[in-house]
């Protein structure tokens, strides 16, 4: 393990049991020429937050200071695994246009039906003509105040999104 | 060693440097590695190999898949693949192609040697600094409009003589002349015009460079002389692509392939593979986004050529950059993919698909030609070699590590008819990221360089330097000594750093 941080996620996942805090986790793993993300939650929400300030991590070089306004993003796709690759590319795109670098993210992800409002079936339902909504704010820390490298983009290069017995695993792989 | 196996594949040596890897029940045609048998050890170290077969399993491909002797693991396709699909019945694959598309390698001469420019290198490297933007949220050389934007999308290098970033020589000194003519603006989202627009002209990060350097040898006089090398020259490799546009521009249609062609993604041996059917409406809309992208990191390459070239007017106190002859010798692509001609034979199975080799009768057909981490290397003669070039083959540009030597080539006559026309890029990785960050310091990486071979390295990020120290990457040497063996790319010149910025 070359770098783990314990973060406090505040969302709203169905999965978690209402007054309880989501503790979440992440870890750079090695890749031959590019940057691999492993994160743990106790929620989707979580996981998909984690896996964004893992992101933030492998771009950031020392400290982060404590600056920046937080802004929301919100994605839409087809799968959750769809909607994961949505939400950190959205971070990266809004990395570069407004020029900071998203830290402290925070994600509530849902199921919804197609056009109208949430499915009810949680974040396991398998109905047909649903999407998966992300919702998410993160903290963007102006590049001009840190030191940062590029990460090109996200990839689905043995992308795992699955739950487990103490809530949702991922693994994505960023191309550097 | 006349075989290898290595992760459950077996390769045998069909002539020197050239191992073909066996054809199993899935493989539409034999995939090939060039490379000797201490680069195959480590190519085979990883999954450089399964990526590789897997391409070979692509619908349309044409025999064979390949990997340059530079390869290593990359997403979908190996980094150093070189495919080529048929352009009626294949696909066009955005993996096969990389986010950073036309990432490439440009080579600006000088009339200045070695002495005239030592006891300036800091100096230098400072104001290289200063004056490209590196890393992430610098800008760009130049303050961009979605106006200049579309143009520079459009029109390549041609939009920066207009602009005054360059000269008319430099695009005659450009692969395709810096513009590829099916570039289609519309195919290109807002998201990606939107991250382009503040990066026209800034270098990024990770492997990307700007290295001041000296010609060290000379290995073919006639050809260094017609591309006007000699030893002891100083000249300048710039090494980055098409930044967050291109990056957004992949993105977007791996996103869209997923969603409009779902069965023919399952189709595929890996959902990384993700291509779109040759002939289908988004193959045409990302062929002309694609070669948009690929105006754009000619002219981010050139903005950057034009700050560098100002610098060093600057530094050794020149009238103008003219008067250090700072002339463009070539800018060559290494993530992109491009409708070329190449004769192929008929196949005789079932599949009816196409190969390189073989002794039935040879026919032209268009192909996708996907080069991932490998530089097209055509020869003499090629109508597609710029006629500044033609009668020498085109100069083919191989960047080793910010410690070890870099190296001019140029394409070999074999080329066409061993790998469609390729040879390797780089060094090639052999270490992660995140274990070179734990066995180097970028400090101590800088000082070593500095103290013990005069070489002289700034950076946005201590980690980019650890990350891309010298140790991390495969023997250059190696891999170069393979395309000249082969005759696919020629050794003509070797370079070694005198300066280096890393973003």
């Amino acid at each position: 393990m070359l770098s783990s941080v314990l973060a406090v996620a505040s969302d709203d996942d169905h999965s978690r049991l209402p007054g309880c805090v989501a503790v979440t986790s992440f870890t750079l793993r090695d890749h031959t020429a590019d940057v691999a993300v492993e994160a743990d939650a106790d929620s989707l929400g979580g996981v998909f937050a984690a896996l964004a300030d893992g992101m933030a991590a492998a771009m950031a070089d020392g400290d982060v200071p404590d600056a920046g306004e937080r802004f929301a993003v919100e994605e839409r796709a087809e799968s959750r695994e769809a909607v994961l690759y949505d939400y950190l590319s959205r971070l990266l795109y809004e990395r570069d246009v407004r020029g900071v670098l998203p830290v402290d993210s925070d994600a509530t992800v849902r199921e919804v039906a197609t056009g109208s409002g949430d499915t009810g079936a949680g974040e396991d339902g398998e109905e047909d003509a649903s999407e998966w909504v992300v919702e998410a704010t993160a903290r963007g820390v102006p590049l001009s105040e840190l030191h940062a490298r590029d990460l090109k983009a996200v990839t689905y290069s043995e992308m795992v999104l699955e739950p487990r017995e103490s809530g949702w695993h991922a693994y994505v792989v960023f191309d550097v | 060693m006349t075989s290898f196996d290595a992760r459950g594949h077996h390769l045998t040596e069909v002539e020197p440097d050239v191992w073909e890897l066996a054809r199993d029940d899935e493989m539409r045609v034999p995939a090939r590695v060039l490379a000797s048998e201490a680069l195959l050890e480590q190519i085979g170290g990883d999954k450089t190999l399964d990526q590789l077969r897997n391409v070979a399993c692509m619908p349309g491909v044409v025999a064979p898949a390949l990997c340059m002797p530079d390869g290593h693991q990359g997403y979908g396709f190996p980094v150093g693949g070189v495919a080529a699909f048929d352009a009626e019945d294949g696909c066009i694959s955005p993996a096969g192609i990389g986010f950073d598309i036309n990432c490439g390698v440009r080579m600006v001469k000088t009339n200045l040697t070695y002495d005239d420019v030592r006891g300036h290198e800091e100096e230098l490297v400072d104001a290289l600094f200063d004056a490209v933007p590196c890393g992430l949220g610098g800008g760009g050389v130049h303050d961009g409009n979605h106006t200049d934007l579309d143009e520079a999308l459009e029109r390549g290098v041609d939009w920066c003589v207009e602009a005054g970033y360059a000269v008319r020589e430099d695009r005659l000194h450009c692969e395709d002349e810096g513009q590829r003519p099916d570039a289609d603006l519309d195919a290109v989202s807002k998201k990606a015009r939107d991250r382009g627009a503040s990066q026209m002209g800034s270098l990024g990060s990770g492997n990307h460079f700007l290295e001041v350097q000296r010609v060290t040898d000379v290995h073919d006089d006639e050809t260094a002389d017609a591309f006007g090398l000699a030893e002891d020259q100083i000249v300048v490799l710039i090494h980055c692509g098409s930044r967050g546009l291109g990056h957004q521009v992949c993105s977007d249609y791996l996103r869209r392939i997923e969603q409009e062609h779902p069965d023919f993604l399952e189709s595929l041996p890996d959902k990384d593979l993700a291509a779109a059917p040759a002939g289908s409406e988004l193959a045409e809309e990302y062929y002309g986004a694609m070669c948009a992208a690929i105006n754009f990191a000619w002219v981010n390459r050139q903005l950057i050529t034009h700050a560098v070239r100002e610098t060093f007017a600057d530094v050794f106190d020149a009238p103008d950059w003219e008067a250090l002859e700072m002339d463009l010798l070539y800018d060559v692509a290494h993530n992109i993919a491009k409708r070329e001609t190449h004769e192929v034979v008929a196949g005789e199975d079932d599949d009816g698909g196409y190969s390189l080799y073989g002794d039935g009768e040879r026919v032209d057909r268009e192909l996708f030609v996907h080069r991932k981490g490998a530089t097209r290397a055509f020869p003499a003669g090629h109508p597609d070699v710029p006629a500044a070039y033609r009668e020498v083959g085109q100069p083919v540009i191989i960047p080793g590590s910010m410690g070890a030597g870099s190296y001019v080539l140029k394409g070999g006559d074999g080329s066409l008819g061993r790998s469609f026309g390729s040879t390797a890029h780089g060094a090639g990785r052999l270490m992660s990221r995140t274990q070179a960050k734990d066995e180097y310091w970028g400090g101590d990486v800088q000082d070593d360089l500095r103290e013990d071979s005069d070489i002289y390295v700034k950076a946005a990020s201590g980690a980019t330097i650890a990350e891309e120290a010298p140790g991390v990457y495969k023997d250059v040497d190696d891999v170069v000594g393979v395309s000249d063996a082969l005759g696919i790319g020629d050794l003509v010149v070797r370079t070694y750093p005198v300066c280096n910025v890393k973003g």
